[in-house]
């Protein structure tokens, strides 16, 4: 069982032996045996493909061990596929995925061959770009306060004493800024998407992390419009120098927009 | 005649039925936080995100990023334990025949 098995974390380069599982990154298209270098998870394993018929999994030997998802594990991970994509359309495999035997990593081809092939199709020439938008809630507030006339006068009035119940004028205060802070963070968020709309094939918003985030969207992109597309955001980013900052990351395999349901089970 | 029985009754079948379905409430979300793994996941990218923003330095995320997988080992150690699917790990393609392990 996989849980008798010494933890990841020492697993990781301290020169476990492997003892024929196989830890697999992605799956691609090749007709041919392929070889991406000492670049494995676990300490530079060898990385090839398996193949079956004209589709490959991209390996690399394992011990048969839970891999912790720690930051050195992800980057070995995310460093494999980032060198198979330099070549070929890859769909990523989550991380942490290992068979027992290349004849399970066989199976896994022939089973999904068709749905496998379908999206290699589909992903051709398309790379995935990451956009996270962050904002200095207090310098919004600021400008908030500054532009919003009934913010304003509200504030004053509450500093003055003069607002009738000042725990109730600060209550207001509080909703009415909170109210404003969503419309604002909506209103940016929109005219985000509709300016990079149009250079990607499509987009996909996940769940902000932390709350300095207003969005976490990753972008399908043409590689013929690459370059378009870089230019579009860096034009955003510009845009909104004073109050956003924008971290744009890539390019990655489309993670988020490969929707293939594969029927695997533990295995022991 | 169901409502009066109820109140009729209500001194041993309210309080131990509403206790009974408490304990199972209880029981549930016990189980629930012991299983779910998708607020430590959460943790670990807020502090991924401090990190890159250079509001945490390598020691402290190295840390804080251990103590987040020693979290994640037990939630999956309990998802084994109670039954529920693991993701990651020793993996094979499903077989139908297979009867439920």
């Amino acid at each position: 069982m996989a849980d008798s098995q010494a933890t990841p974390v020492d697993v990781a380069g301290a020169g476990v032996a492997p003892d024929g599982g196989k830890y697999v990154y992605c799956i691609i298209r090749s007709d041919r045996q392929r070889e991406f270098g000492a670049i494995g998870i676990g300490g530079g394993q060898r990385v090839y493909t398996v193949a079956f018929h004209d589709l490959a999994a991209v390996v690399s030997d394992t011990s048969i061990v839970i891999y912790d998802p720690t930051r050195e594990n992800v980057l070995a991970h995310e460093f494999v596929n980032e060198t198979v994509m330099k070549e070929h359309t890859v769909i990523p495999m989550a991380f942490g995925t290992v068979f027992r035997s290349e004849d399970d990593v066989t199976e896994l081809l022939r089973s999904t061959y068709q749905a496998f092939s379908d999206v290699l199709e589909k992903m051709q020439d398309k790379i995935e770009f990451g956009l996270k938008v962050l904002w200095d809630r207090e310098k919004v507030i600021a400008n908030i306060e500054r532009e919003n006339d009934e913010i304003r006068r509200l504030k004053d009035e509450i500093s003055r004493h003069t607002a009738s119940s000042t725990y109730f004028a600060r209550m207001q205060l509080g909703r009415l800024i909170d109210s404003a802070l969503e419309e604002i963070g909506q209103r940016y968020v929109n005219d985000i998407h509709d300016q990079i709309k149009p250079v990607a094939v499509a987009s996909r918003s996940n769940k902000p992390i932390g709350d300095r985030m207003i969005l976490n969207a990753a972008f399908l992109v043409d590689r013929a419009q690459e370059q378009a597309f870089d230019e579009r955001v860096k034009e955003t980013s510009r845009k909104y120098e004073e109050l956003l900052t924008f971290k744009y990351s890539g390019p990655w395999p489309p993670y988020n927009f490969v929707n293939i349901k594969l029927k695997l089970e533990k295995a022991d | 005649m169901g409502l009066l029985s109820n109140i009729l009754f209500f001194p041993v079948t309210g309080p131990v039925a509403g206790i009974r379905w408490a304990l199972a409430k209880v029981q549930t979300v016990v189980e629930e936080e012991l299983t779910d793994d998708t607020s430590v996941k959460q943790e670990l990218m807020e502090l991924q995100l401090q990190l890159e923003l250079g509001d945490i330095d390598d020691a402290e995320f190295v840390r804080r990023e251990a103590a987040l997988m020693q979290r994640l080992r037990e939630v999956r150690e309990w998802r084994e334990r109670l039954g529920k699917g693991v993701s990651g790990g020793l993996v094979r393609v499903a077989r139908d025949d297979d009867a439920a392990e």
